[in-house]
């Protein structure tokens, strides 16, 4: 096969910048994105958004280039036919009951009056509302809001799914519905980029991640291989307890801890270059301590401190 | 007083609600997710869809654009008021009052005709402005304010088929109160009076020159309000500020006629570009000291700069930084 031949991806970006004025969204970014799902992380103001704005030709890139199945979507609007985009800002006709406005939008792709109600129907039963449809949606809960979203972007059927923050004010159920739901698109072979600040919940997704910081691209690929570039830099455990100091004492003489401290009372902070060793060796020194645990910590293990590390190994 | 005072023990009644300690029953469904095997419809299919929307919405909020029960009360009652010459035009076929006060004041003439699209009072003054202020209002402000416009963007729809088909939504029901009253007029007249082909030959050219008058103001003022509409958040601003511009206009005109004996400032007024347009169109005595085409130019350069200030905001709708 040629390369003119092969199939161009769902995503690729390409040195893609954007500033306004004096401050930077996007600094050449670099991607190619094709099938499954990819989590967008990065802290509020990375620049997850600009970058699924300039996908979805809402602003042009001021330098390098978007596109979308090979086509610019900032100068054609014909890839939208094959993307479903859930916007994080995006409102809904609150007067209309859900299966209203699924089928209004399923109408702007060009479906007929009765495809659009069967594949409407169809969404919302995927995403678990169909017993409350013909609700209006401003008495909708932010959880079910966010699943319209979702029901709207899947109507037509699209290639590629593009989830700005779907899981933000969630309560848990709708979470893990939510997620369930884009596990399943994921393994309908569709290309799915999902964005999120939150590593825990990207994580119960996809494996697959890119990071952002500051709108330059710090990271990507496998969130195991990422994660054990973490596992390589010092770790905290903080341990409440009773007696930490005992407790202390149970704990240096094991190799994968290289130093203890007492950052308050009652408190133990255990420091470690082999974190998933360390929690291996906890359930036993606890039971042989015999005192009381109150919590058990991992400072260490969130998304601001594997950015830290990425930001200091990219400095 | 025992009851008053709760001076009793309290244990001979004893009741209490204790919530019941029920598990909570979760909802589980079938998450299987079915490709759709269609295909999408072409680009004229989702423009209609945009169209439709905004039009129907006028008669049913379900699935359409949500107008207020009062703006629908308030088109009804304009779009009815429109029509009363038809009923004195049945008064004058009873009486058969040819040539009488009846036919002279509603009976098809070159000022009927004129009047029915362009009179001042009450048209001008207290139904078409209204009527496009209350259409206009939300029409691209709403989405400015709630960001729905994403709901268009995000789908393969150009801001040029946005623009495009808000335009034509707005137009159609401006058109249909206004012009589709005018031809009700007309024919309400031929049908009435039992006019044969004579009468409608020689009222046709008046009746067409009606017409494009009638189009011309469907125009002018559509542009006018979504120029307004796209530039403001605020639905008031919109429909405050496209009424602000027909009488304030008209008024700042009448005011330098009385005061200077001039009748050139009135070429800011879109109100008197139209009627000045409309008389010539027509073949009636202008009334405007100043050429007919210093009021054909002033109306095209309203056009041309509310559209282009239309076209410029639609294009930097969700442009910048939100």
């Amino acid at each position: 096969m040629t390369i003119a031949e092969q199939k161009p991806p769902a995503v690729l970006i390409d040195q893609a910048s954007k500033w306004y004025g004096q401050v930077i969204g996007i600094n050449e970014v670099s991607l190619a994105i094709d099938g499954g799902v990819t989590g967008i992380l990065g802290p509020n103001g990375a620049g997850k958004s600009t970058l699924f704005k300039m996908m979805m030709g809402r602003i042009k890139p001021n330098q390098g280039s978007v596109r979308l199945f090979g086509v610019d979507p900032w100068t054609n609007t014909s890839p939208y036919r094959r993307v479903g985009y859930v916007s994080e800002s995006e409102k809904l006709y609150e007067w209309m009951t859900a299966l209203d406005f699924v089928t209004t939008l399923a109408r702007l792709h060009g479906m007929t009056r009765e495809e659009a109600t069967d594949r409407s129907k169809h969404v919302l039963e995927f995403v678990g509302l169909t017993d409350v449809m013909h609700k209006e949606l401003g008495k909708y809960s932010k959880g079910m809001r966010q699943r319209v979203k979702i029901a709207h972007a899947l109507v037509h059927d699209p290639d590629l799914i593009v989830l700005d923050e779907p899981l933000h004010g969630c309560d848990p159920i709708a979470r893990t519905s939510i997620m369930s739901v884009i596990r399943e698109l994921g393994r309908q072979g569709k290309t799915v980029l999902v964005s999120s600040h939150i590593l825990e919940e990207i994580e119960r997704i996809t494996e697959q991640i890119v990071i952002l910081h500051n709108g330059r691209l710090l990271a990507i690929g496998n969130l195991h291989a990422i994660r054990d570039m973490l596992d390589k830099h010092p770790h905290r455990i903080l341990i409440n307890c009773e007696d930490p100091r005992s407790m202390a004492g149970l704990f240096v003489s094991q190799d994968p801890v290289f130093g203890v401290r007492f950052p308050s009372e009652g408190q133990l902070e255990i420091q470690t270059n082999d974190l998933s060793a360390a929690h291996s060796l906890l359930p036993s020194i606890v039971v042989s301590s015999n005192q009381k645990i109150t919590s058990i910590e991992n400072p260490d293990d969130n998304l601001e401190s594997l950015l830290g590390y990425l930001i200091r190994e990219a400095s | 007083m025992e009851v008053a005072f709760g001076a009793g023990d309290g244990d001979d009644e004893a009741t209490a609600i204790v919530a019941r300690s029920e598990a909570s029953l979760g909802t589980i469904f079938e998450q299987s997710y079915r490709p759709w095997r269609g295909e999408l419809g072409p680009r004229w299919m989702r423009n209609y869809a945009i169209y439709r929307h905004h039009v129907y919405g006028v008669f049913t909020g379900k699935g359409h654009r949500q107008y207020h029960p009062m703006v629908r009360l308030m088109i009804l009652v304009i779009f009815l008021g429109s029509l009363t010459p038809i009923p004195m035009l049945f008064l004058s076929s009873l009486f058969g009052d040819d040539g009488g006060f009846f036919d002279k004041m509603w009976g098809i003439n070159r000022y009927n005709l004129w009047g029915q699209v362009l009179g001042y009072f009450p048209r001008n003054l207290c139904m078409w402005p209204l009527l496009t202020a209350i259409v206009v209002g939300g029409m691209i402000s709403d989405d400015r304010q709630h960001g729905t416009s994403a709901i268009y963007f995000s789908r393969p729809v150009s801001r040029l088929d946005y623009t495009a088909m808000k335009y034509a939504s707005v137009a159609v029901i401006l058109g249909f109160v206004i012009v589709f009253s005018y031809f009700a007029y007309y024919t309400s007249a031929i049908v009435f009076k039992g006019e044969g082909w004579a009468y409608l030959s020689d009222t046709l050219p008046m009746f067409l020159s009606g017409i494009l008058a009638g189009v011309i103001l469907v125009i002018t003022y559509t542009s006018i309000g979504l120029a307004l509409s796209s530039i403001s958040q605020s639905r008031f601003f919109a429909a405050i500020g496209f009424l602000s511009i027909i009488y304030g206009t008209k008024i700042v005109s009448q005011l330098v006629e009385w005061t200077f004996e001039t009748t050139f400032l009135y070429v800011i007024s879109p109100y008197d570009c139209l009627a000045h347009l409309g008389q010539l169109l027509l073949g009636l005595p202008l009334n405007y000291e100043h050429p007919v085409s210093f009021s054909i130019v002033s109306l095209i350069a309203m056009n041309g700069i509310s559209i282009w200030i239309l076209v410029s905001r639609v294009s930097s709708l969700e442009v910048t930084r939100e």
